[in-house]
């Protein structure tokens, strides 16, 4: 394994070089899920970096990422595998001419060049350093995806009935991500490390907004990282339905940068509002005497 | 306190990391013996230091949520470090004041008394089992026709007994899962290639694949204000039974309960036995009996819940009186997003049970204007037209 994964902070700095400011308690649970090859489950509210974790994993171990990403009436056949029926259905009229054994036929139909590979056994069969498949809302998946994921989370292999069990060459980094839209199956979560993820304070913020916004002036970027935790916090998040997260704070910036904006006023920022909220009432809410609010100087 | 964390030069960090897992589990966080193993081989990775210990055996031993901060409070009791000077003084003084214990969360004090072993234990509180008297056919009949509000209290277990053996089909949609079978809009090629198999390559019929039935996803939210304080029990025990996982085919159950607030039930929902689950939900409830703001418990639906309402086929069914104290503005607003974003909206309704009831007080009216429809729920006979109802309202989307 790369050097980035020898302790936990190199694995910080590393993700960090990728412009992906990890805490400790997130870098520690990744270093695990690393360490002891077990997959980590990521949960939390839209817009923390759950999926952005698994994309900067992947480039600092110079993995190739594989998104699994999970809809209600999943199956496995959109997971795991699929036979091409139809090419294997002509290569068995073909083959009935040529006067070929029912073994050979046979062989040759399972053969590996039918097999659709979706995602999980992408990952397995991935060469060596592996891959890191990202499982992306498994709660949006219906529970009885998740029994398929058992076999995979727990030994790292899945059982195909024509080919047999197909265990990993290199084992997959994997991460689940999940909004908590419903409580995951205990047996998923036993196989799992878990680590919630909660929105970055301050500071992370700041950082992170001027790695990705280089363009922002610093002056703007500490308004929006402040701005934006001033409304994640009481008592201005009631006012709020759903908190805007870190992609939002970063569209936002880009979006102050491109409207040649140096220093946010309430103007602006009402005007704006769209970029950080994504519904009517919340962009209503966010009014001209509010934001004079949010962005008065903190009381000391 | 002396530490559980002990001196790791002395060896003694495996039998106390053992003993952090038993507190744990008094404390109901899910720790087993693997998990424990694993949770070893994560404190000799991240070394023993106090920060990145509390995150590993975070990452290793919390599943949910809602256990991290029983995590901590316990990490942190039984982590601390020793602090020898104090314990010295102690010693020597022991008039010295000794610090006011830490005050916990009710979970956290329970999982660590057995470790602050000085203190009694509280006696168990005994388990008191009532039996009913059998009930006779005649007594069943009466039963059927009376009001569950005017019921005592032994009559009351009874029917809430006999409401758990009214079964209730839900209705059902075409999922996008399929099975095999000889109808179906897509070819079921695995199946064709097998049979295909069997007769030398030659393709006779095609098995199709057709989509699933699946209950359609239940979203219930129910009163629990002072006036529908007995119906909400009922309601409850019975919704519960009568969708258990055990019959056929599993029902996405998302469970409300509302008052001043919102309070979600569905954790409660996932115990089998019906007591069980109508003890945590009276744990859980705050607000039982209280007043009714059913505007603001809608949006707080919305705002923090808005995805339990899956892709617009969820059957919700609110059980309200709809004696509503709340702004009407609001309550109309959020059950018209209720019902746009939902399959169908029904309104179990007990007050219907007084003949030529009109839905005139501002929130009924609200309730009477969004539904579909409203049901009387008021005895039994009327559960088991509840079924019967639910058939012929919802026709399920496509």
């Amino acid at each position: 394994m790369t050097t980035a994964a020898g302790s936990i902070d190199a694995l910080a700095q590393a993700l960090q070089a990728e412009g992906y400011y990890a805490d400790r308690r997130l870098a520690t649970a990744a270093f695990l899920a690393l360490k002891l090859q077990r997959p980590l489950l990521l949960e939390g509210e839209p817009g923390v970096g759950k999926t952005a974790l698994a994309q900067a994993l992947a480039r600092v171990l110079g993995r190739a990422l594989i998104r699994l990403q999970c809809y209600d009436g999943m199956e496995q056949r959109e997971a795991l595998y699929e036979w091409n029926y139809a090419a294997q259905l002509l290569h068995m009229r073909a083959a009935e001419g040529q006067g070929q054994s029912v073994e050979a036929v046979e062989r040759e139909v399972y053969g590996s060049r039918y097999l659709i590979r979706r995602p999980l056994l992408q990952a397995l069969q991935a060469p060596a350093p592996g891959a890191v498949l990202l499982i992306d809302e498994v709660d949006r998946a219906d529970e009885p995806f998740e029994a398929f994921l058992l076999e995979y989370l727990g030994e790292y292999q899945v059982s195909i009935p024509e080919v047999g069990t197909v265990r990993a060459e290199a084992t997959p980094i994997t991460l689940l991500t999940s909004n908590r839209t419903r409580e995951l199956h205990d047996a998923v979560k036993r196989r799992c490390l878990y680590h919630w993820l909660d929105y970055p304070e301050r500071e992370r913020e700041l950082a992170i907004v001027r790695a990705q916004v280089p363009q922002a002036g610093d002056a703007l970027s500490a308004q929006v990282a402040q701005f934006v935790a001033r409304l994640r916090s009481q008592p201005f998040a009631n006012a709020f339905q759903r908190a805007p997260g870190i992609a939002e704070s970063v569209e936002w910036a880009k979006a102050l940068v491109a409207l040649d904006t140096l220093v946010l006023d309430p103007e602006v920022a009402v005007d704006t509002a769209g970029i950080l909220f994504k519904q009517r009432e919340d962009v209503a809410a966010l009014t001209h005497e509010l934001a004079t609010q949010l962005l008065a100087p903190e009381p000391v | 306190m002396t530490s559980l964390l002990g001196d790791a030069r002395t060896g003694k960090f495996a039998d106390n990391l053992t003993g952090f897992g038993r507190t744990l589990r008094r404390a109901g966080v899910r720790v087993d013996a693997a998990r424990m193993a694993l949770a070893q081989q994560a404190a000799l990775l991240v070394g023993l230091e106090r920060a990145d210990l509390a995150a590993a055996l975070e990452a290793v031993l919390v599943s949910r949520e809602q256990d991290r901060a029983v995590f901590r409070e316990l990490f942190d009791a039984c982590f601390r470090n020793p602090d020898v000077a104090q314990k010295l003084l102690a010693q020597m003084l022991p008039s010295a004041p000794a610090k006011a214990p830490p005050r916990h969360r009710p979970r956290v004090s329970e999982a660590l008394a057995p470790i602050y072993a000085a203190r009694n234990a509280p006696p168990r509180e005994e388990q008191k089992i009532d039996f009913d008297a059998a009930m006779t056919a005649s007594d069943a009949e009466h039963l059927r026709h009376a009001d569950f509000n005017q019921l005592s209290a032994s009559e009351y277990r009874l029917v809430e007994r006999l409401a758990r053996d009214i079964p209730l089909p839900l209705p059902t949609y075409a999922a996008r899962r399929t099975r095999p079978g000889t109808r179906g809009a897509r070819v079921h090629w695995g199946g064709a290639l097998r049979r295909a198999a069997r007769t030398g390559g030659e393709l006779l019929d095609l098995p199709l694949l057709a989509r699933r039935e699946q209950p359609l996803p239940l979203l219930v939210l129910v009163d629990v204000s002072g006036s529908m304080e007995r119906y909400a029990r009922l309601l409850l025990a019975f919704l519960h039974a009568a969708t258990a996982p055990g019959q056929g085919v599993a029902v996405r159950r998302d469970v409300f309960a509302f008052g001043t607030h919102l309070t979600d039930l569905t954790p409660a929902f996932r115990h089998a036995d019906t007591d069980a689950m109508l003890a945590h939900a009276g744990r859980a409830i705050a607000d039982f009996a209280g007043g009714t703001r059913m505007g603001e418990a809608l949006a707080q639906l919305r705002g923090q819940h808005a995805r339990r309402l899956v892709g617009r086929r969820t059957l919700v069914l609110v059980v309200s009186d709809g004696l509503d104290t709340g702004e009407p503005a609001q309550l109309e607003r959020e059950l018209a997003w209720l019902r746009r974003r939902s399959a169908r909206l029904l309104w179990l309704n007990p007050l219907l049970r007084f003949d030529g009831y009109a839905p005139t007080a501002r929130g009924a009216a609200a309730l009477h204007r969004q539904a579909h429809a409203m049901l009387a729920v008021h005895n039994l006979e009327r559960l088991q037209d509840l079924a019967a109802s639910l058939a012929r309202l919802v026709r399920p989307p496509n």
